[in-house]
């Protein structure tokens, strides 16, 4: 499969979501005063992955309706989305109207940006291009697109919770798959696309080659309120309560 | 030992001394083999390259036990120093030394507390040794004071992985049955044993002025035998990472 391909399989899982789920909660995550990552919510309050955001511009590599996108410009960002999705930045443009909060949409892949050199100051994604293309090029356009000096931050499925995935169901308290397996991805059941986990130690040899120096990796439980997700339910809250089930990578582009 | 050694540096200076002959009875033919090599499977440092060139730098080995790595560092043209806590240990490392004609210091002490100069050396390294059987928070900033500017910090230690795989009987299973944190410190009774999550072995060679290089996770050959791990568990390390090989630079 090329990446073409993977991106259209992608489009299309992305396209069955926002008819089920995202679009009708994108509101809701719109209205959010607090910015927070993934599926348990970690508090940026609490992380602080992406430092000040107030007049820096922003790139959101993948951001679907761009509820991040969204909460940074709020803030004061200059923000861009991007996405491979149209029926995503569709929605994303309706909550723009909504809440009168307009930011460029671009619709292309992020393993492919049509944006100039430089021009950004912070890259981020979460669960974005972070988990849906492919590392080596992706991880590559953040370091094109960024300015020296500027910082990348993306949050992923923690390693772990990958290697405790069967192929269909939920995460299990053992491990079930080889690392063998990771980098590209496919999963077998018919609304799943293409993925790309990591090893950690890969993730670093590939930021270090890409021009980042690693500045943090914060590996995150799920707090003890936590309820198991109501759409994106393959990791049980139980399970991320115990093991961290997702993380925020911190890097900065050499000067 | 000096007066401000913790207890734990206590209790495992007592260990290894009670340990150290079958330790090195058991252990001396597969790591005291005549090239440089990691961990639990001894896999080839020309294979993994962590170190890099060393002829000529000035090279400290946290945790040396009988020296094995550093007497071949020394015959490479490295100027190595020894550090161990356990008297024992040194005495076997000054018999390998005599062994193999060469001749440097080897320094009784906890990894925690070093009575050495700051900035004295090139390298600091260890090969399952001072980070797992002292403090990290103690050892890593050790480890800043005690290296040059653009100085290297390499060492070997088990995956956390391992550590919430392993079982009551100690050892590995596909089970999770460990918390992922507060692995920090584990006291097995006789020895404590020390492991951090991967994110924050990252924040604190970041807090101490590191710059992370890299982090290899090697995998053991399908027919790699080892006096640590039978062959069940060999399984478990080629399906999962195992032992952890972190580079970190200290900025220059």
């Amino acid at each position: 499969m090329s990446h073409a391909d993977d991106a259209l399989k992608n489009r299309e899982v992305w396209t069955k979501a926002n008819a089920e789920y995202t679009d009708r909660t994108a509101r809701q995550a719109w209205a959010q005063e607090e910015i927070d990552w993934g599926m348990f919510s970690g508090p940026e309050s609490e992380i602080g992955a992406l430092g000040e955001v107030g007049g820096r511009d922003v790139i959101e590599l993948g951001c679907g309706t761009a509820y991040f996108g969204a909460w940074l410009a709020r803030r004061g960002a200059r923000v861009t989305g991007v996405d491979v999705t149209p029926a995503q930045l569709e929605t994303a443009r309706r909550m723009q109207e909504e809440f009168d909060l307009h930011f460029p949409l671009i619709e292309a892949s992020a393993e492919e940006v049509p944006l100039p050199d430089a021009s950004f100051d912070l890259a981020v994604s979460e669960y974005g291009a972070s988990i849906w293309c492919d590392p080596d090029r992706w991880i590559g356009e953040a370091a094109r697109l960024l300015r020296p000096g500027g910082r990348l931050v993306f949050l992923c499925n923690s390693p772990l919770s990958i290697l405790c995935a069967p192929d269909e169901g939920k995460v299990e308290e053992r491990l079930l798959r080889p690392y063998t397996d990771f980098g590209r991805m496919e999963w077998p059941g018919e609304d799943e696309g293409v993925n790309y986990h990591l090893p950690h130690g890969e993730m670093i040899r590939v930021l270090g080659e890409k021009g980042f120096v690693v500045e943090a990796l914060h590996e995150r439980l799920a707090p003890d309120s936590t309820t198991d997700h109501e759409y994106y339910d393959f990791v049980p809250a139980e399970w991320a309560r115990r093991w961290p089930a997702e993380e925020v990578w911190v890097a900065r582009k050499s000067v | 030992m000096p007066e401000r050694a913790s207890e734990h540096a206590q209790t495992n200076r007592a260990y290894w001394d009670r340990t150290s002959d079958e330790y090195q009875q058991r252990h001396r033919e597969f790591i005291g083999r005549p090239e440089p090599r990691w961990g639990v499977w001894q896999i080839r440092e020309s294979e993994l390259d962590v170190l890099g060139e060393i002829d000529g730098k000035d090279v400290l080995e946290l945790g040396c036990g009988a020296a094995h790595w550093s007497i071949l560092l020394a015959k490479q043209g490295a100027r190595p120093v020894g550090l161990d806590n356990s008297a024992r240990q040194l005495e076997h490392a000054r018999e390998r030394l005599a062994e193999a004609g060469v001749d440097f210091p080897l320094v009784h002490a906890s990894a925690e507390d070093i009575p050495l100069p700051d900035q004295s050396f090139d390298v600091v390294f260890c090969d399952h040794g001072g980070f797992t059987f002292a403090d990290p928070y103690k050892v890593v900033p050790e480890a800043a004071r005690l290296l040059r500017p653009g100085g290297l910090l390499a060492f070997s230690h088990s995956s956390p992985f391992v550590a919430v795989c392993e079982g009551e009987d100690e050892r590995v299973h596909p089970a999770l049955t460990r918390d992922y944190f507060g692995l920090h410190e584990q006291d097995h009774g006789d020895v404590v044993t020390y492991e951090l999550p991967y994110g924050e072995w990252i924040r604190l060679f970041r807090s101490n002025g590191f710059i992370v290089e890299d982090l290899i996770e090697p995998r053991p050959e399908p027919d790699a035998t080892s006096t640590y791990w039978d062959d069940e568990e060999r399984e478990w390390a080629r399906r999962w990472p195992s032992e952890s090989i972190w580079k970190a630079r200290k900025a220059a």
